[in-house]
């Protein structure tokens, strides 16, 4: 008898185990942000009924339920109103320090996010700070019953330096 | 007069690894909550499973664990809302009986977190956050009550000696409490001498994953009077929630969603903050609990800190907190704790507690609270 070796060890990650979204068309309805990300815009959807503009961007307005949207810019820098930094019994597939920070983008938006390509102690309440993307793995996943790699992309901020 | 009752109130020991397997853990609290009570397994008309799913192997547990404890074939179902599964459960549970369609309900909640390393433990629960938005960011509860923390030493001045001051508290009950993973006394240096975790929570600021199960039996109120001659009854209920994601937080210096259930618990029992005599609070962090003492209204918004000074939540206070060691002593087996909480209050006002017995307790409270503020559930007992 053979025994298989344990799915996750081999190799073969499980989407519901994987800790990032997909983000291909395929798989969401709002594929385009990844694809403005890409190109280091940071964006979100506007009613173009009602003016409003929430983050995480939507398909229908909450407001009006209006389903007439479109993609616009929000700021790609900001500042720190405050922080942590994680040191020790950080998530699988972190490393330490990982900071988090209240971000403040202006226009009274205050986004949470990580902080990354900051050394612990460096990081000060105030300081400016840009959007920054980066590769994360590909998700494997199978389209007509071929097995196709779909790359990704994530963010946080980074201290402007 | 209230008609839902509590009968019955069970737990497990809490501990770092408990050393068997999901059924065999809820088996303890099932068996501890039914000893002395003249019932068998067949009066319970429907059982209630309530854990964090993102721990286990297992998916469905409530099936699994009905039918370890001779449950099948009554109906079984499972609630979760992460931290504060088993107030969701009871919650569940007075509905059913209220409504009429069943006259006692079990309300099990279990946690078994030794089978995860602690950095696997943290992964996972950082799945209880937007999964899209902000899971990806690695962030996970620590992080995001270090961020209430600091939000309320902004605002109001609030120390970390202030925050140590509470593990101190919890610390000297836990260690009477033979329930409690850590039954050690800490002091003052102790805790503000750990090593941090994350700013400016320090080791001792936290609480611990841990293993453990819960158990509470709800009846019907004329059922629970022919079960026992002391039945809690189940006078105020109030559950809220807070967005998912972090960023659409108006306000980091209390948790909203708690704030909503306290005033909705407070109503349905025509009771006021000063009329409760002994309160469990979640305490999974000790900022949480200066969080709840004003989310409660215990005390204004920025005076929480003056309760702890003048010490006025240990047993002999104006309003005694989390007399068993709160979460920080027990340790946090998730979907456990929120009946660990009911059964300490339910002791309490039966003048049964071992830990520190709050003298005359008539009228107690429970407040817990699922992942970084999402789920508030206040619950009000009386005698």
């Amino acid at each position: 008898m053979t025994v298989l070796g344990v799915p996750i060890l081999e190799g073969l990650y499980p989407s519901t185990m994987d800790l990032y979204p997909l983000q291909a068309k395929e798989f969401n309805r709002i594929h385009p942000f990844y694809e403005n990300l890409r190109q280091n815009r940071f964006t979100t959807t506007k009613c173009k009924k009602c003016g409003n503009v929430p983050f995480p961007p939507r398909v229908v307005c909450p407001q009006c339920n209006s389903d007439d949207l479109e993609w616009v810019d929000l700021p790609t820098q900001g500042k720190v109103l405050r922080f942590t930094e994680e040191v020790a019994g950080v998530p699988l597939g972190f490393e330490t320090p990982l900071i988090h920070a209240l971000v403040d983008l202006g226009e009274g938006r205050k986004f949470i996010s990580r902080v990354v390509n900051c050394k612990e102690g460096q990081l000060k309440e105030g300081a400016t700070v840009k959007l920054a993307v980066f590769d994360i793995p590909a998700m494997i996943v199978e389209k007509k019953g071929v097995m196709d790699e779909v790359p990704r992309v994530f963010f946080a901020f980074e201290p402007v330096k | 007069m209230a008609d839902v009752a509590i009968v019955s109130a069970g737990q497990s020991v809490f501990t770092r690894s408990c050393g068997e397997s999901i059924r065999e853990l809820a088996f303890e609290a099932f068996k501890e909550a039914l000893e002395g009570l003249d019932i068998t397994t067949g009066d319970i008309d429907a059982s209630i499973i309530c854990s964090a799913p993102e721990y286990d192997k297992q998916r469905s547990p409530a099936g699994l664990i009905s039918e370890y404890l001779e449950l099948t074939p009554k109906p079984s179902f499972y609630v979760e809302t992460v931290c504060s599964s088993s107030s969701t459960g009871l919650r569940v549970a007075w509905s059913l009986v209220k409504s009429g369609l069943h006259k006692m309900v079990a309300v099990i909640g279990f946690q078994k977190m030794s089978e995860l390393s602690s950095r696997d433990a943290a992964e996972r629960m950082g799945r209880g956050a937007d999964i899209i938005w902000e899971s990806p960011f690695g962030l996970t509860m620590p992080a995001g009550y270090a961020m209430y923390a600091q939000a309320h030493m902004d605002k109001y001045g609030t120390t970390e000696e202030h925050l140590a001051k509470v593990r101190v508290k919890n610390s000297h009950y836990g260690a009477t409490n033979p329930k409690a993973t850590y039954r050690k006394e800490l002091s003052l240096e102790d805790i503000l001498n750990s090593e941090v975790i994350t700013s400016p929570l320090k080791k001792f600021d936290c609480c611990a994953n841990a293993d453990g199960s819960s158990c509470i039996i709800v009846a019907r109120g004329d059922v629970a009077k022919g079960i026992t001659d002391k039945p809690i009854w189940i006078v105020g209920l109030g559950a809220a929630t807070d967005t998912m994601t972090m960023a659409g937080r108006e306000l980091l210096t209390g948790l909203k969603c708690a704030q909503e259930a306290a005033r909705q618990a407070y109503k349905m029992a025509r009771l006021k903050p000063q009329d409760i005599d002994v309160a469990e609070v979640h305490d999974c962090f000790t900022v949480s609990e200066i969080l709840a003492y004003e989310d409660l209204g215990f005390a204004k918004p920025g005076e929480g800190v003056g309760l702890i000074e003048d010490k006025e939540t240990y047993a002999d206070g104006t309003i005694p907190v989390n007399v068993d060691g709160g979460l920080l002593s027990k340790g946090h087996p998730i979907g456990a704790t929120g009946g660990s909480q009911i059964r300490t209050i339910v002791r309490q006002l039966r003048g049964e507690a071992t830990e520190a017995q709050v003298k005359g307790a008539e009228i107690g409270l429970v407040h817990n609270i699922g992942g970084i503020g999402q789920y508030g559930n206040v619950t009000i007992l009386r005698r």
